[in-house]
Order: structure tokens, then sequence, then C-alpha cells
């Protein structure tokens, strides 16, 4: 595996994959280049961990999929958030924003 | 439970993960063909980046289905396949359990029922029975746990632990709702029952304290939610409808909650009535509030963090100090110094009664107990069977494993298909059982006793008893696979590839153990099936001692349709007048008190000949008709029958007589003559013996045909009262049974039937015990013996398999066939030896605890002992040559 980058924190590829779907839904694909786009590629995805994520998170009736055409024409799967998703998605925001202050917090006191 | 959902829809799954896989590929392929990579290039690098399809695809489905459950489904479906290859062997191993798991079904929803469920009433656990433990010095009516009414009351007040109190006694009552009137059982209970059980009503409203006021002045009954849809059709303008009870008119005013079935599991009641009503509800009864007289059974609510063990220490000195004020009641002053000093002693016990209180339950939780635990033993056994014939069945598939191990297969895994093994065949044994144990539980509801009250018990099969089922079937699986999963899990591959070589196999020993011990315990069972079926045809063959063919008995009440006793007595001489003059009497007679239902008049005599004595047991006693013997068949050996003179009273003439039987004579007199001898009744130095005796009679059967006791008659007139009917009929039995029914309608058509049956028919209830202990024995002995000859068969078969070319070589060698069987069969003989060898002292040993259940013959009866040995044995080799004879002929073949 290629690794020049960060390697995703664990645990925050589903928070990521709820971010960007609520933006709008996307299939397996374009999420995966919109990670690398908005990331500015700091942020190296493995792309095989994205489709078991997308599936753990539709089990969980977080996401919702369907088959739609893609802009190349193609039918491609595309996913987007249902409002349990959507629910979850700001609890992560909120628990992730508390997590950072909380770390910065400790970095400055260190300083 | 979604994730199993997931399963039966992984086709279209997986096509749906493909394609959307695909589209991935192909997108990055083309996005780095644009890039400027070569088609082959691209597409080999999208693969990289994606970490290989093959492994993206095996991720997403861990998530549609967690792993260990997936192969676990793998497992099952494999299992289920290499079963249907060997239908014999699953059919043997799937009954085997069906039977182990269908009895204990049945057996725990009897336990269930008559000893743990709970009633449906608000917090069950804080109810309590309070008895008195000790002498009460009072008349009793009805039995178990009885105490007086007015201690009800008394009990009402003590706050301090209990939220409230209530009393009630099952009672059988003549009611009549418009038509025919019929005997329906009752329960009085105090005004408090309800509320202190927590009962909601159906309809209108549940007896309240208004309704226990003063004696008589309440005539209202609250109706059963399941009388009120059988009897009223679920009538909703039912509450204030008027009924009669014992000719008395009592008002509706509500129906209970559907669930709620009375107290007693044994005795459901169809009306419950207010307690001051005893006098109608019990003709004759009038001492409700005397203190010195106990009927009702009392229970109580605890206050919410009461124990009953504070409850029952804190009571004692209010107890002591109403024993004291009672002793100052003059008819406890009067009686003997030690009976005080026992009344004195006495104390107040408290006992948890979440599931009410039922009579039922006291008689039948030992018995029921014990029948779980064979039943369990019986299901440990077929477990251990299927284990064994897993085992077999493993050294068969030996090769296969082996090839598994040797692929790579961990031995976990390995043991986790035989595993998956075991649970199919128990889920599988266990839907069977279920199937099979509503019947069995309604064949042993069949042999309870029944009465007019309705027994509770149902044979359906409810979410309690499936969850049972289910948990038993799963302990079964876990049980019957492990012991082979644990074998494959154990051996290291090499020892398992040397093992074509023929090297023993472990645990053999343990196996043989087994399978010896299994035959001890069905030894036991068979020779106990034996030793009750003898009992049971022997007092069969016996019988109650008179010709019950063409013999009919019925009772009347006419005292609970408002006669008085003399009108009573003048109605039953009318009817009797009218059956004797009918076509279809031969002769008749009535008593005091009918035969083989159980009970007796029981009381001592004092008997004076030569000398003075009391007998030293209760003698049983009856009061009869003139012609009572000649109806029954039974013969006068001495002296005469009674003759309408002997009912007279003693001033118009009449005087006092008494007729006894042989085993009397026998006890009291030794050989001499009793006529002319006098007997008193009751025992003590005031008692006037001055009853002569008449006549000797045969022994006949009273309480029940097993019993030899001495009796006594006396003449039905001034003194005794009878309304119990033999009639000795010509014709059949049903036109015998219309003629009496026409001729007691003819003389009131209210008047209740206690009951209306034949002897034949009553000889065979009075043996229900018998025959449900020879049934039951019966089956559980041919159960154990199917189930120990199928686990002789398997270490058989195990043994045969590990010997083939041991054996080989001996025919190779010149061994004859018989001696190569010979060699096969001696095992199978020293296991059948050792079972028997353990079995037989055990017999000796739990031979006492069914000697009372025993009738003429001895625990260890040789006939008995005999047969189920011959049984076991030959059946036993039997299941050892099957596999014997194989592995000759096996081996001919080879050769």
């Amino acid at each position: 595996m290629p690794s020049s980058r960060f390697p995703i924190p664990q645990g925050t590829l589903d928070m990521l994959i709820l971010q960007i779907l609520s933006l709008e839904p996307a299939h397996g694909y374009g999420i995966a280049q919109r990670l690398q786009q908005i990331s500015r590629s700091v942020i190296q995805l493995n792309q095989g961990s994205l489709y078991p994520a997308l599936h753990r998170l539709e089990q969980k009736k977080w996401l919702k999929s369907e088959w739609r055409q893609s802009e190349t024409g193609r039918e491609a799967k595309f996913y987007s958030l249902t409002p349990a998703g959507r629910k979850q998605l700001a609890v992560e925001k909120q628990s992730w924003a508390e997590l950072s202050r909380a770390v910065r917090l400790i970095f400055n006191e260190s300083n | 439970m979604k994730k199993l959902l997931n399963w039966f829809r992984r086709r279209h799954l997986e096509r749906d993960l493909d394609r959307e896989l695909k589209y991935h590929v192909d997108r990055r392929v083309s996005d780095l063909v644009l890039s400027g990579l070569s088609e082959s290039e691209a597409r080999r690098q999208a693969n990289l980046e994606l970490g290989g399809v093959t492994l993206v695809r095996e991720e997403v489905r861990d998530v549609w289905l967690t792993r260990w459950l997936r192969d676990f489904v793998y497992d099952l479906r494999f299992s289920a396949r290499s079963f249907l290859r060997s239908p014999s062997f699953t059919a043997t191993a799937v009954l085997s359990l069906a039977l182990g798991i269908g009895a204990t079904t049945a057996i725990y929803s009897l336990v269930d029922q008559v000893v743990l469920r709970a009633l449906p009433v608000d917090h069950p656990e804080r109810l309590v029975l309070i008895d008195w433990n000790g002498e009460q010095l009072a008349e009793t009516l009805g039995s178990d746990n009885l105490m007086s009414y007015a201690i009800c009351r008394d009990l009402q007040q003590q706050k301090e632990f209990f939220d409230g109190v209530f009393c009630r006694a099952a009672t059988t009552i003549n009611l009549s709702t418009g038509g025919e009137p019929r005997l329906n059982a009752a329960e009085l209970v105090s005004g408090t029952y309800f509320s202190v059980l927590g009962v909601r009503p159906a309809l209108g409203r549940l007896l309240t304290i208004d309704d226990d006021q003063i004696p008589g002045s309440s005539p209202v009954v609250v109706l059963s939610y399941d009388f009120w849809k059988n009897q009223f059709g679920s009538a909703q303008d039912v509450v204030g409808r008027k009924v009669l009870v014992n000719q008395h008119a009592m008002t509706v005013v509500g129906v209970a909650a559907p669930a709620f079935h009375g107290i007693d599991v044994g005795e459901v009641p169809s009306l419950w009535i207010p307690a001051v009503m005893s006098a109608q509800a019990i003709p004759g009864f009038n001492t409700m509030l005397d203190r010195r007289t106990r009927w009702v059974q009392i229970l109580g609510r605890l206050k919410q963090n009461a124990s009953w063990a504070q409850a029952q220490a804190g009571l004692q000195p209010w107890f002591k100090a109403m024993l004291d004020e009672d002793t100052r009641r003059t008819k406890v002053s009067r009686v003997s110094a030690e009976r005080r000093r026992q009344f004195l002693a006495s104390t107040l016990r408290l006992t948890p009664a979440p599931q009410g209180h039922s009579i039922l339950r006291h008689d039948l939780s030992r018995p029921l107990w014990v029948l779980f635990v064979v039943t369990a033993l019986l299901l440990v056994l077929a477990c251990l069977n299927v284990a064994g014939l897993f085992l077999a069945r493993g050294s068969a598939r030996q090769r296969e494993i082996s090839t598994r191990l040797a692929l790579g297969a961990s031995g976990g895994r390995v043991g986790r298909q035989l595993l998956a093994d075991g649970v199919l065949l128990a889920f599988a044994g266990g839907l069977l059982g279920v199937v099979m144990a509503p019947i069995t539980v309604r064949a042993l509801i069949a042999f309870l006793p029944r009465s007019i009250a309705a027994n509770d018990l149902q044979a359906n099969v409810d979410t309690r008893l499936l969850l049972f089922a289910f948990l038993v079937s799963l302990a079964t699986g876990f049980l019957a696979g492990a012991a082979p999963a644990l074998q494959a899990g154990r051996k290291s591959l090499v020892s398992s590839l040397r093992e074509r070589a023929g090297t023993a196999f472990g645990g053999l020993s343990l196996r043989r153990a087994i399978v010896t011990a299994q035959i001890a315990f069905t030894l036991i069972l068979v020779i106990a099936a034996g030793l009750f079926v003898r009992t049971l045809s022997g007092l069969l063959a016996k019988g109650p001692g008179f010709d019950t063919s063409s013999l009919i008995w019925f009772g009347i009440r006419p005292t609970q349709n408002g006669y008085s006793p003399a009108d009573a007595n003048r109605l039953i001489r009318r009817i009797h007048d009218e059956i004797r003059s009918s076509t279809s009497t031969q002769s008749s007679a009535v008593a005091n008190f009918p035969l083989l239902v159980g009970g007796a008049w029981n009381n001592p005599l004092t008997i004076q000949s030569t000398e003075r004595l009391t007998t030293d047991r209760d003698v049983h006693l009856n009061a009869v008709t003139p012609g009572f013997f000649a109806t029954l068949g039974t013969r006068i050996v001495r002296g005469r029958d009674f003759d309408e003179h002997d009912s007279l009273p003693v001033n118009e003439g009449g005087q006092r007589v008494v007729i006894v039987n042989e085993a009397f004579v026998k006890r009291y007199f030794g050989g001499r003559d009793p006529l002319g001898a006098h007997v008193g009744m009751g025992s003590g130095p005031n008692v006037k013996a001055d009853t002569e005796i008449i006549g000797v009679v045969e022994d006949i059967s009273y309480r029940s045909v097993r019993e030899r006791w001495e009796q006594a008659y006396f003449p039905i007139g001034a003194q005794y009262f009878g309304s119990i009917f033999y009639v000795r009929f010509q014709g059949t039995a049903e036109s015998a049974f219309a003629a009496m029914r026409a001729i007691l309608r003819n003389a009131d058509p209210t008047l209740p039937i206690a009951s209306f049956r034949t002897l034949d028919e009553q000889v065979n209830r009075s043996l229900n015990t018998e025959r449900m202990l020879a049934a039951l024995s019966s089956s559980f002995g041919t159960l154990a013996l199917l189930l120990s000859l199928v686990g002789l068969y398997a270490v058989m078969s195990f043994v045969v398999t590990q010997r083939t070319r041991e054996i080989g070589v001996r025919l190779a060698l010149g061994a004859t066939r018989l001696s190569a069987v010979w060699l096969v069969l001696r095992d199978a003989l020293v296991m059948i030896a050792a079972g028997t060898a353990i079995a037989l002292p055990c017999v000796w040993v739990l031979g006492r605890l069914v000697e009372t259940h025993l009738y003429d013959i001895k625990p260890t009866d040789p006939v008995a002992i005999l047969m189920a040995t011959l049984v076991l044995c030959s059946t036993g080799l039997c299941a050892a040559l099957i596999p014997a004879h194989r592995a000759v002929g096996r081996n001919e073949r080879c050769a």
C-alpha cells in the first residue's frame, strides 16, 4: 500500500463520508474523489475501505442508496443521507469539535 | 436479526456490489487512461488502489453478515447436506433427541403450570399463605391449611405487616342459571379477596368488603370469565341477573378478568360468593363465625418492604395473646391438659404463596419433580447417544476431516463444523419434540383426578414452553456436538493422519462406561415398569371384591336443593321405591357413602364382648339399606342382613344393629364368634356400646381397590341418612341411565345429580394412579431401552470400525466367522453384564421407595426382574450383532 501522506485517522472515515454526502448525493467513486479534492490530497484514503464503510453506514440506516444515471451516462449507485444520518453527522461533528478543542488545550498547556 | 435476513437476499446484494465495484474500477481506469497511462497499466493501478476487488468484496460481506455467523450458516448448510446423505443415521439421532426433548418439555409444561407459575395478579411475589402450626382444637371442614374465618378478620387488622388479608374456601354448589341445575365449583371468599389480589372486573364490579359484613345479608355473586362466556354466551346484560345457588336467589354483580382463574390451579371456580353466604352455599353449615371451626385458607399480601420471616416473627405476640384469650372460652377449657398444652404451643406459620394455594400442587409437586429429573436424565442419555453416534460417524469421516486439517483448516474450524452438526440435529429434534409435547401433556392431564371443578392445566405450547424447548435444544446440541468437536480439535494433524494405521481412539473406555451406566439405568426403569404393570394387572384381576358388571351408582343432594332432612328422607324413599319397580332394575340399595372414590367415613369403635376394647385404628363405616350386600353380590357369611325393622327408631320398636366384615372379625375377635357382641361409636370411657353385631359380610373394597380394611355397616333410617344409589340393572347401561334419570326428573326436576357412573368405570377411575404409574414407567422404560440400544449400537459400530483390520487378519488366518462375531459380541456382553450387576443392587435399594405403590408383589419380584433382564439382554445383543455381522461381512467381501 503506498503511503506517503496522512493515513485517515481511525473512526473518522464514517464522519467524513457523512459530511460529503450532506452536501449532495454521490456514488462511491465520487466520494473517493471528493475526499481527495477537499482535503487537498493531504488525507490518503485506502479506497478499498470506502465500500465496507458505505455498506456499514447503509446497514445502520444512516445512508440510503439508489441506482441512478451518473455524469458519464452509466448507472451508478448513489448514496444520500437519511434524516438519521444527518442527526448522526451533527453528533459526530460536535464530539469531534470537543475532542479537537481538548487536544488543542492540552497542546497549549504544555507549551 | 436483520443481518440474518441479509443471508436470504445475498444473491441480490452480491450482484449490486459487483456492479458498484465494476463502476468504480471502470471510472478510475478511464481517468487514469486520460492522464496518460496505458489501458492495462491503468487497470493494474486501479486494482492496486482498491486493494484487490476480492478482498473488498469479502470485507463488504462481513458487513452484511458477521463473519462467524456467515461461516456458521455455511457450516449448517454443509451439515444439512451431509445429514441428508445418511438418512438412517439422521433419523436415529433426531428421533432420540426428539423423544428426549419432547418428554422433558412435556413434563416441564406440567411443572411450570402446577408448581412454578405465579398467579396472574399484581405482584404475586408478595402473597403469603398464613397457616396454623400446631393443634387448633377445631372442627374441620375441607382439607389443607385450614383456619377459622374469625382469625381472617383478626388478621385484617394487622396492618403493620400486611397490605391486606383474605380468606377463601372451595366448595361445590347446585347452580341454576335458568336451565337445568348443575353442580358447579364455587369459591367462598372474604370481601377483601379481589382487592388484595388486585384483580379487576371484566364487567360490572367485584366483591368488596361491604359484601362481607353480616351473615346471610349479601346474596351476590361474581362470575368467572370462562363461565360467563360459556354459560351466558358473554351476555353484556348479565349484571343484575338472578341465579339460584342451592335454590337461594343471588344477583350477579360482575365478571372477573379473563386471565384470573382463582387461586387454585387444580380447582377452577365458576363463581365467587361472599363468605357471609356460607350457610346458603354449604347446606347445614352454620358455624361460619365460630372460632373453633376451621374451613378457610388465609392468604395475605405483605407490605412492600416486609419479608415473610419478619412478618411471621412480628405476628407471634399477637397470636399468643389470641391463644390465651381462646383458652378462656368454654369449649377449649373442657379439653384434656395435653391437648391444651399443644394448643398453647401453636405458632403462626407464613409461607410465600406467589402461586396461590393448591392441594393439587401439594400432592403433585414431588412426583412432578421426580418425573422431571427422570426425563432430564433420559435427555442426557439421548445427548450422550447422539454424541456417540457422532463419534462413530466421525471415524467414518476421518478421511474428510484429515483432509480438511491438511488443507489448513484450524482444529477450531473443524470443531465448529461438528458443533453445527450437533446444533442442527438438536433443533430438528427440538422441533419434533415440541410437536410431541402437547400430546404427552394431554395424556398426562387425563390421568389427574377429575372432579366437578375443572383444573386449569392446558396442553398448549406457549412462549415460555417454546423458550424452554429452545434452550434445551441448544444445550442438547452443544452437549451432543461438543464431544466430537473437542476430539477433532484436540487431535493433531499427524495423529489424525496416522489414525488410518489403526491407533486406538481415545475416550473409548469412557464411552463404554457411559453405555454401561445407560444399561443399568434402563434396567432399573424396565424393572420398575414391570413392577407397576404387574401391580395394575394384579389389581384389575382382583377387582373390588364384588361383581361390577351391570352395576351403576349415582348420588343426589336434596339438602342442597332446600330440602329439610325429613323431607329429603321422604324424597329418597319415594325415589328408591320407583327405582325398585322400574323394569330395568334387578336390585337396588342406598348407601351413605360412595365406594371407590378414595374417601370413607372413619371412626374408631368401642367393642364390648367378653371384654371391652377400642379399635386400634379407624374403622371404615357406612350406612346402607337392606339389600345393599345382595345388590353388590357380597355374601353374608354369618348372621343376617338388615331388614325394614332395623331402620325404625329405638322407641318405635327398632333396635341398634351393625354388620361388620370379615377383616373386622379377624382383627378384633380372633377366631371367636362376633354375633351378639356390641359396639359403640367412638373411643373413650363415655362411649355406650349398645349396638349389636347381627351379621358378618365378605370383605369388599371401600376407599380403593387395593385396600383391605375393617368395615362396619349401620342401617339407614332413624340415625343415619343416605343418598347414594346402587342399582344392578338388566339390559344396557344406557337404557338404565335413561330410566334412572327419568325417575329422578320425575321426582324433582331441579335436583342435582352428583355422579352417574357404572361401577366398571368407577374401578378404572380409582386405579388412576396405578395406571398412570404403569403407563409412565412403561413409556420411560421403553424410551430408555431404545436409547440405550442406540447407544450400544453406536459404540459397537465404533469398535467394529476400529477392529476391522484385526478381524480381517483373524479371518485370513483361519478364524471362523462365528469366532469373529463372538469377538465383537463379547465386548457387548461385558457391558450388558456390568450394567445388570450395577442395576440389581440399585433396584433393591430404590424398591423401598415404591413399595407403597405396589400391590401383592415385592420390589424384588423375581418375575419382573427376570423378564426385564431378559428383554434388555436379548435386545442389547441384537443391537450389538448388527455391527458385528457387518464387520465380518465386510471383511469377507474385502478378502
